[in-house]
């Protein structure tokens, strides 16, 4: 990680720099007006809901009956009635294994093992393959929700195949929900990790791997002993980002699963989209999004601290 | 020593590596042929199969109201959003590329902070803030959220290729008095515009893509981008037309899977968007 | 993040001059487009009307284009702005709701379900019509039965009714005689039903012997087409009109979730992923029962709407293969059988800024011809005498008889703006069961406790 481009105005004056007819402040000021359009943008549009999330998490805000006229402040009604209700740890728990698999392990895995591959593989297999994995991901995400359920869903390519081979296939979608959303999103987004590898490998000095070799290291060895500690912050940027990308998955699993059967794949946000927009408790809904919300947060600060020497 | 690359070890390693992709490219091309497949066929079901030929699904979808207005939308939405999102980047990268100031710190913070927001979780208050400055089914107003949305992504690109522009060039322009915002539209655009190029794209196919957010904001259904109208065809015309789904989902894909191919010119190599957003 | 090497030399490329000048211009003549594309007139010179369009329900929007029409014919100078809701119910619900709730996407005239109107006037989305029918000729009319239907809690007219309906059993014909079923059928008890369903499954395999809508993906068909159908056919009811209480732990709602396991359970039914599928309402009328795939659909009465010329999945034959038989209740109790009645008005959106054009729209929409035109392709029974009476309705849909014939046994959903809550939670015990994720006994015990939170200990009944 190299540091940002040397920074002038310490040595000289900046574009309109006299320094010595406006204080610094002044300076400071004038110089950072360029930033304004993008904090008005960021502070109502970003900040104005996050805020107002807080706010509406406390309140009866629907979107039919008397509620509906005007919301009422009910305290904590809304997380007590959310923690007592079991769908809720239910759907922490399936957050977490949406997240576990199909984002640490599947697409980190997965990107890091094609990374690796492309470097030892032929051409024309590297160009093609690579297309096709980012094509997956380039897809609008609504489209790539109908292919990948027409791909698991019961009269699907899946089982069509396994028709082929002789096996009845199970109905996916509805005994293995997890199982299919989850591969559904490796599938997606498998290629966001093998880019940032790929670029990541592409940075180790060729000298060092190549003098490893000499030294007689085998290819695991190699991998685990000189590439994987070199890319580490890229891993662990990785991370974050698939993990806070994976968070907020909605439509994949809206269009796949619809959440279910019953409760079965209803992850966080699909949960509060069913709450709060669909049954139309728009409170509970925004109750349960400030807890996602809280959790982006959480990961966003791990995110910042690995990312801290950077930013300074 | 070099010897050990061609050694019949490194021959193995190649083959496995290449038979292994092969294998993965087509686990991953096998949900996207049916899309191909069911487009061109006349009873298109869910699986993938060899079509009946036809290209009556095209024709049937290619009509104003299936196809072009929603696109048209699409495009308003997208290109909108990408051009705020561009203006406001570039500048707001200008002072954080270019100063030591006190507020940058903080700021990168926020941004960074906003880049991990599940958007998904702010629907809820995002449609009330929308009510509340009657902007449903306003089209600056959606492309405005959305330009937001993008904005922390689309600063740290700008700030990057705003870094490997040279300062020295600016100095000279610095000297001659140039004010800061002649400085970076007469001399830093020009010389980062494909730098600008990528992010212009990458924030396009982003809200090209998104579903959700009109899924809200747009109750007018004349206004409503191809994102949400696609899923009408998934039942909401009868039963489910499989093969004008798949045309219209394939028309739909086309214009961002195009603006890929650009953004790999652009920046003369696939890893740019990667490169762009890495840590 | 970091300054590429990479992005440095792609910094250097020569730029691409015209690549960037295209996407500037398109760019610009977007925000250009987008400019002009702006909320569409709050003159009062339009009117707004938002209704449903899904699946195989288009009738309504055929009226609507034809009274759109009429009216601006009548009125030169107003127009009328249709806006077609393409979404399933729960979703349509949704929508509407969203659109009520800002005054610049408020409709004038929106399609609203009965059981949604005490409801939506507590959230002061519609406006109270009575000055209005007091002036109106032809309220009379309308049977008291639709007047209630669109009344208010606190009394006023909120609704106008296009139509009513019934529930019953449909079946295939051609599949019971090859099952060896005497036809007509005319079950005496759930069981009797149960019992034709497993005949069916063993003589005709390949057969769904029976649907019951029992999913959250089916909205408020699955609570009132399903369950309602069953529990008001049991001893037990959902709400005690009386104390105005709702009843909880009766032995008729598990009684009734039970019937869903049975069938469920048993094979008798759709496999639980069809039954998810919340496309399922079109494949049986579009599908299921014209291609012979499913023996008994326990439907409304305007399922024939979907087989008629004018509808989406014509089916001329549908008279002489499918036959109708009412609900039994449970044990063949007085009355012996049973049906629900809903139905849908237009109603008048409260942000309105010409309550006087809307109102002459819903007028216009529902005077005896159009009623008569739209209950005739929408398979509704009349809500009006003068159409009801009319030779052109009577004759133009043979089962009209038939669903008329049960409407001494039917019954209404409870008429409180907490229903639609409730109904709710209704569909996701018939879920719970359905999947097997909870039984009957759990499911309603999980029922009567989401009860309690909506309506408060001191309003449900044992």
């Amino acid at each position: 990680m190299t540091a940002t481009a040397a920074t002038p105005d310490a040595l000289r004056g900046g574009p309109s720099g006299d320094r010595r007819r406006r204080g610094r402040l002044g300076r400071d000021l004038l110089r950072s007006t360029p930033l304004l359009p993008a904090v008005v943008l960021l502070a109502i549009f970003l900040l104005g809901p996050v805020i107002s999330a807080f706010y509406g998490a406390f309140t009866n805000s629907a979107l039919s009956g008397a509620a509906a006229q005007g919301a009422e402040f009910i305290g904590f009604k809304n997380f007590t009635d959310l923690f007592a209700d079991p769908d809720f740890p239910k759907s922490v728990v399936l957050t977490f294994v949406f997240l576990f698999f199909s984002a640490v392990v599947g697409q980190n895995v997965l990107g890091l093992a094609l990374a690796l591959l492309m470097r030892s593989a032929n051409k024309v297999v590297r160009a093609i393959v690579s297309t096709i994995v980012v094509g997956a991901w380039i897809l609008p995400e609504i489209v790539a929700s109908f292919a990948a359920y027409a791909f698991f869903t019961k009269e699907g390519t899946l089982n069509g195949m396994l028709a082929a081979i002789g096996i009845t296939g199970p109905t996916w979608l509805y005994t293995f929900p997890m199982l299919a959303v989850i591969l559904a999103n490796i599938w997606r987004g498998a290629a966001f990790s093998m880019l940032v590898y790929s670029a990541a490998i592409n940075d180790v000095p060729p000298e060092i791997t190549e003098s490893a070799e000499v030294d007689g290291a085998t290819g695991w060895q190699r991998l685990v002993r000189i590439t994987i500690p070199m890319i580490r912050r890229s891993i662990s940027t990785n991370l974050m980002l698939t993990t806070l990308q994976t968070l907020s998955v909605f439509t994949l699993i809206y269009v796949m699963t619809g959440g279910g059967p019953g409760t079965n794949s209803s992850t966080l946000p699909l949960l509060a989209y069913k709450e709060g927009i669909a049954f139309g408790q728009l409170g509970f809904g925004t109750a349960i999004a400030l807890i996602l919300l809280v959790v982006g947060a959480l990961c966003s600060i791990v995110y910042i601290r690995a990312l801290k020497p950077e930013v300074d | 020593m070099s010897l050990a690359l061609t050694s019949p070890r490194g021959r193995g390693l190649r083959v496995v590596s290449n038979l292994v992709l092969v294998l993965i490219g087509v686990a991953f091309l096998l949900p996207m042929v049916w899309l191909v497949l069911a487009s061109l066929d006349t009873r298109a079901t869910l699986t993938a199969k060899l079509p009946e030929f036809t290209l009556d699904n095209f024709t049937q979808v290619l009509t104003p109201e299936n196809a072009w207005i929603p696109l048209g939308n699409s495009l308003i939405i997208s290109a909108g959003t990408a051009l705020v999102t561009v203006v406001v980047a570039v500048l707001a990268a200008y002072p954080l590329s270019r100063y030591t100031l006190r507020v940058n710190r903080p700021f990168l913070y926020g941004v960074l902070f906003g880049t991990c927001l599940p958007i998904t979780a702010m629907m809820v208050p995002v449609y009330g803030l929308f009510v509340a400055l009657d902007l449903l089914n306003s089209f600056p107003g959606i492309i405005l959220f959305l330009a937001a949305t993008s904005l922390p992504m689309a600063i740290w690109m700008a700030k990057n290729f705003m870094d490997s522009v040279p300062i020295s060039i600016e100095e000279a322009a610095w000297t001659d008095g140039a004010s800061m915002l002649s400085t970076l539209t007469r001399v830093v655009v020009p010389l980062m515009r494909p730098g600008i190029g990528v992010v212009f794209i990458f924030v396009f196919i982003q809200a090209w893509g998104n579903f959700f957010v009109p899924f809200i904001l747009v109750t007018d259904p004349t206004q409503m981008p191809a994102a949400v109208t696609i899923y009408n065809f998934f039942g909401a015309y009868g039963a489910v037309a499989y093969g004008q789904l798949a045309a219209f989902s394939l028309l739909y894909s086309v214009p961002v899977l195009a603006l890929y191919v650009l953004v790999q010119r652009f920046s003369g190599g696939s890893f740019a968007l990667a490169g762009a957003v890495k840590g | 993040m970091r300054p590429a090497p990479r992005t440095t030399a792609l910094a250097r490329r020569a730029p691409k001059k015209r690549v960037l000048a295209t996407l500037a211009a398109i760019a610009g003549a977007a925000l250009l487009l987008s400019g002009c594309a702006g909320g569409s007139g709050d003159d009062g010179k339009t009117i707004k009307v938002a209704y449903q369009k899904f699946g195989n329900f288009i009738q309504l929007d055929k009226h609507m284009k034809k009274v759109k029409a009429e009216y601006e014919k009548a009125n030169p100078g107003m127009k009328v702005e249709l806006v077609p809701i393409a979404a399933q119910e729960t979703d349509y619900f949704t929508k509407l709701a969203l659109m009520n709730k800002s005054s610049s996407t408020a409709p004038d005239v929106m399609y609203e379900d009965t059981f949604q109107v005490k409801s939506d006037v507590d959230a002061g989305y519609l406006a109270p019509l009575d000055s209005y029918i007091d002036k109106w000729d032809e309220w009379d009319q309308f049977f008291d039965n639709a007047k209630q239907a669109g009344l208010g809690d606190d009394g006023k007219t909120y609704g106008i009714s296009m139509g009513t309906d019934t529930r019953a059993l449909w079946y295939n014909k051609q599949l019971f005689e090859q099952a060896g079923i005497a036809v007509p059928w005319e079950p005496k008890s759930w069981d009797e039903v149960l019992d034709t369903a497993k005949t069916i499954k063993q003589k005709l395999p390949d057969v769904i012997p029976m649907n019951v809508y029992s999913s959250t993906a089916q909205g408020e068909a699955a609570s009132m087409q399903g369950f309602e159908m069953l529990l008001y056919g049991t001893k037990d009811t959902l709400y005690d009109t009386d104390s105005k209480k709702w009843v909880t732990g009766s032995k008729g709602f598990t009684d009734s979730l039970q019937f869903i396991k049975d069938l469920y359970g048993g094979g008798l039914a759709p496999s639980p992923d069809q039954a998810l599928d919340k496309n399922v309402g079109t494949k049986v009328g579009a599908e299921w029962l014209p291609q012979g795939k499913l023996a008994i659909a326990l439907d409304g009465s305007w399922m024939s709407g979907t087989w008629l010329e004018d509808g989406s999945a014509p089916w001329p034959e549908w008279n002489d293969v499918m036959g109708q038989a009412p609900m039994p209740t449970q044990d063949g109790d007085d009355p012996g059988s049973v049906s629900m009645s809903g139905g849908w008005t237009l109603a008048m959106g409260s942000k309105s800024k010409n309550k006087d054009a809307a109102w002459d729209f819903i007028a216009l929409a529902l005077n005896k011809e159009n009623s008569k035109s739209y209950d005739i392709a929408a398979s509704q029974i009349a809500v009006r005498d003068d159409v009801s009476k009319d030779p052109e309705y009577a004759d133009a849909n043979p089962s009209f008889a038939f669903f008329s014939s049960i409407v001494p046994v039917t019954h209404f959903r409870p008429a409180t703006s907490d229903y639609s809550k409730i109904s709710l939670n209704i569909q996701v015990a018939m879920e719970a069961v359905l999947t097997g994720q909870q039984s009957p006994k759990e499911a309603a015990a999980a029922w009567d406790e989401s009860v309690v939170g909506i309506v408060g200990e001191k309003n449900t009944t044992k």
